[in-house]
């Protein structure tokens, strides 16, 4: 019981660290970064890189997240930037994305699936159960995330300028808000996150480089049933995810993967516009 | 495409019967010349090419990104290897099989097709729906154990005992078949439906047209011809794998269609035969770096190409023969105008044709209007005016489109509108023209004004009426606005009076007894203007038309009008002839936010 209750926990972590970044996306840009799933990956190769070196288990994150911020805020230079008219073109263009740069991976690093061994292993006793202590690791760090997006969005100017883009980005060229700039930093941002999220999972999945399209579809139906909030985006993760553990326990594991995707289909049908206001 | 024509032959027999005829001497010759290797790939090329076909068709044509025709292709070609498998191979097996990879496939698409497509559904839902449709496809082959091989798929089956050079032929012939079928379809009258609902939706569900049963029809012939070249796939090749019905093959089907050109059928075919063959050949000697190829070019040609090869080829055609001053032949250059008889008998006169009792709407807290009661008869030509956020624009929405208002009833002609969807509404006697005007973008003005009687007339599935019947008023709009000479210009090239002209004649083709006009003189010239008060006082004389008019312009209502509505907080403040309401202080106050109104002169 509390194994389970924990499993939820952690799996809704999981999720939402997973899905952050192409929330801040779709929430900034009105964008879906299909990229997201090879910028997962690109995360992991870092963190794959960093323990090659023998870096600290710390950095890694951090060197994902300048590979991934890099790489992302290129390509918004170069592809994203000419679409943001054409929605539907845009998921197109970054799925071509995510396909070269899956093959660059593969070119560089081969496409055997590789590991990289988790900073803590072991059990923690916890509420009297032995538990994985890295999966525990994860709820601190999706909170870390959540706790430093919010402060990046409501405590900074950057932040400011982001939110009055999201509300009204006519207006706020209007007022001389350089939303050229706020799309560059976001998207970075973004690819930045979902590189991280590549190098928190990588310890407990392995490494190849199809490894991020597991996760796009579940990631991208819990941003589009978000709405475009973070708040109802760790909700969505808890209830959906909870979900997903239950159906795998208690039904099939196979029923479990599409829990996510059908649910959150049938849910958009009765509520097309998301659950931000809810 | 081929612009000449012979004599007594018609124009799509030329367009479309020369270019297969040629297609057909290369399928049969093929055998003859190309290497055993060469054929076997591109056997299974051609039946992917024919799911491209149906992926350019929804993406192309009708405006629907599906990442999902590899679950119908899946779903033909796993009917096939469960079937023979099961049941051995044999006439009546295969029949079975082909009945199931139909049914099960039409099933499966009018199942997505209704989720996908509801009034108020966007584009983007719809492709999610067909990126969730083949992960579900594929974990539900996983979890089939030996009855669908699960993971590795299903294998050493007896299939068709037919020779190499028979499937050549055979997958040719159905390429060649369904483009045949397609290209005819695709321009016939009907067929510019589904342009118009991909240039503009809402315009389709004003004009009559139930926009989502047309697109879920469409999602069901789609679906059942991607099973097909599944089945034709599988029977081939005689393996059956998940990939065939995944997600990666749903994308790769798009980045086929969107390379070859989207919204051009020869493109979809040579975008995937091209991927295909060519994949075959480099992916042993190029493993990672053809596929990188691939990605690159797909992202250069969203973002540059968006015609893709075959749109961009299209253009360039266009400009040399904009350049060399050919005149361009156009089909529907030979359309000629007819008048159509009212078939309708012109109902009582005097009947209250709108009727709204207490209607009102709330944006949560927010009210726009409310308990707004009004009724209008036929040859009334009523204004509504009122400051911007009076609720004008909200009040006809909530008269055109069931689903709008909060509270009160609606009636139109007689019949409570419930909460119908606009274009049931339609159908109830209501036309609405838009604030900017709305027509369709890439259709010429004859196809606009086509698709503005499909809910009078079936249009035709094979070719393209020369006559264009038009109700008289439209046509009289169409004539006197100078669009009778236009008629093969698309409309996305006229100017702003000739698209607002254009719009009114397109409502006016319905025949509607109610006619809702939300700024119509809004950015037109003086003359323009005056052009159109006398087609509008002419119609409610005339055709004894009930027309509701949103106007700012005092002047021009004043000379317009029977009676007028002043709405103001989202109430009626007034209601009466067009003498008692200009002159009542109420509306200088309102106007002038000043309540001396002897001064206010």
């Amino acid at each position: 019981m509390i194994t389970l209750a924990l499993d939820i926990v952690t799996t809704a972590a999981i999720l939402f660290i997973v899905s952050a970044g192409l929330l801040i996306v779709f929430g900034v840009m009105k964008i879906i970064n299909f990229a997201h799933a090879s910028f997962i990956t690109v995360g992991a190769y870092a963190a794959l890189v960093a323990s090659r070196f023998g870096l600290p288990p710390v950095l890694a994150p951090a060197l994902a997240f300048l590979a991934g911020g890099l790489i992302g805020a290129a390509a918004e230079r170069v592809v994203v930037r000419r679409l943001y008219g054409r929605p539907l073109d845009a998921i197109l263009a970054t799925w071509g994305l995510s396909i070269v740069i899956g093959q660059l991976v593969t070119l560089a690093f081969g496409r055997e699936v590789q590991f990289v061994p988790a900073p803590i292993t072991g059990t923690v006793m916890i509420f009297g159960e032995d538990y994985s202590g890295y999966r525990l690791l994860m709820v601190a760090a999706a909170i870390v995330i959540a706790a430093l997006f919010t402060g990046l969005l409501n405590g900074t100017r950057l932040g400011l300028s982001t939110r009055a883009v999201i509300m009204n980005e006519t207006l706020a060229q209007g007022l001389g808000i350089d939303s050229t700039r706020v799309r560059l930093i976001t998207f970075g941002i973004g690819c930045g996150l979902a590189a991280i999220a590549g190098a928190l999972i990588t310890p407990l999945a392995s490494v190849d480089p199809n490894m991020g399209l597991s996760w796009l579809i579940g990631a991208f139906m819990l941003v589009m049933i978000s709405g475009g909030s973070l708040l109802t985006l760790g909700l969505s993760c808890f209830v959906l995810g909870g979900l997903q553990v239950l159906a795998s326990t208690f039904i099939s594991p196979i029923l479990g993967g599409l829990t996510i995707a059908v649910l959150a289909a049938v849910a958009l049908r009765l509520r097309p516009e998301g659950f931000a206001r809810a | 495409m081929a612009s000449f024509s012979l004599p007594g032959l018609p124009r799509w027999l030329v367009r479309v019967g020369i270019p297969a005829v040629v297609a057909m001497v290369l399928v049969v010759a093929g055998p003859w010349i190309l290497d055993t290797y060469t054929l076997n790939i591109l056997v299974r090329a051609l039946f992917v090419a024919i799911a491209a076909i149906t992926v350019d068709v929804l993406w192309g044509f009708s405006g629907t990104l599906t990442f999902g025709q590899s679950a119908f292709f899946g779903i033909g070609a796993y009917a096939l290897a469960i079937g023979f498998t099961q049941f051995g191979f044999g006439p009546w097996q295969a029949l079975l099989a082909l009945g199931a990879a139909v049914a099960l496939a039409a099933a499966v698409a009018g199942f997505v097709g209704w989720l996908s497509f509801y009034p108020g559904s966007t584009p983007l839902y719809a492709s999610v729906i067909s990126l969730v449709l083949p992960i579900v496809v594929v974990q539900i082959l996983y979890s089939g154990g030996s009855f669908t091989g699960s993971s590795s798929g299903l294998v050493g089956f007896e299939s068709f005992d037919l020779s190499l050079e028979g499937w050549f032929r055979l997958a040719g012939g159905a390429v060649i078949a369904v483009l045949v079928l397609a290209s005819v379809a695709l321009s016939s009258d009907a067929g510019r439906v589904l342009s118009a609902m991909r240039d503009n939706d809402e315009r389709c569900s004003y004009l009559g047209i139930d926009t989502s049963l047309v697109r879920i029809a469409l999602t069901v012939v789609a679906g059942v011809v991607a099973a097909l070249a599944g089945f034709g796939y599988v029977g081939f090749s005689g393996v059956a794998a998940p990939e065939n019905a995944g997600f990666v093959f749903g994308t790769q089907l798009v980045v086929m269609v969107a390379l070859g050109g989207r919204g051009s059928l020869i493109g979809a075919v040579v975008g995937a035969l091209v991927i295909e063959v060519a994949s075959a050949y480099l992916s042993s000697s190029l493993p990672f770096v053809w596929e990188l190829i691939v990605g690159v070019a797909f992202v250069v040609v969203i973002v540059v190409l968006p015609g893709g090869l075959f749109g961009s080829l299209r253009d360039v055609g266009t400009m040399i023969r904009h350049r060399t001053g050919a005149a361009p032949a156009r089909a529907s250059s030979s359309v000629t105008l007819a008048t159509l008889m009212r078939a309708a008998v012109v109902p009582d006169r005097n009947d209250v044709v709108v009727e709204a009792e207490g209607v009102s709407k709330h944006f949560g807290s927010l009210s726009v209007l409310s308990g707004v009661s009004f009724t209008a008869r036929q040859g009334e030509l009523v204004s509504i005016v009122g400051p911007n956020g009076a609720g004008k624009t909200t009040l006809i929405r909530c008269l055109a489109d069931g689903r709008e208002r909060s509270e009160g009833t609606v009636r139109v002609a007689g019949r409570s509108i419930d909460r119908l969807a606009p274009d049931r509404i339609v159908r109830l006697g209501l036309g609405r023209k838009f604030q900017a005007a709305s027509v369709f973008e890439t259709l010429n003005v004859a196809d606009c004004l086509r698709i503005a009687r499909v809910r009078g007339e079936r249009p035709s599935f094979v070719g393209a009426s020369p006559v264009l019947a038009l109700p008289a008023a439209a046509r009289a709009v169409v004539e006197s606005s100078g669009l009778a000479e236009r008629l093969s210009e698309e409309a996305r090239f006229l100017s702003h009076g000739l698209k607002q002209a254009l719009e009114l004649a397109m409502v006016l083709a319905l025949e509607p007894q109610v006619l809702l006009l939300d700024e119509p003189t809004a950015g037109l010239t003086r003359a323009e203007r005056q052009g159109f008060a006398g087609i509008l006082t002419d119609l409610v004389a005339r055709e004894r038309l009930c027309v509701l008019i949103i106007e700012h312009d005092l002047d021009f209502v004043r000379k317009i009008s029977s009676r007028i509505i002043l709405l103001h907080q989202g109430r009626v403040a007034l209601d009466g002839p067009v003498s008692d309401v200009v002159d009542d202080p109420l509306i200088r106050e309102i106007y002038t936010g000043n309540n001396r109104p002897k001064e206010a002169r």
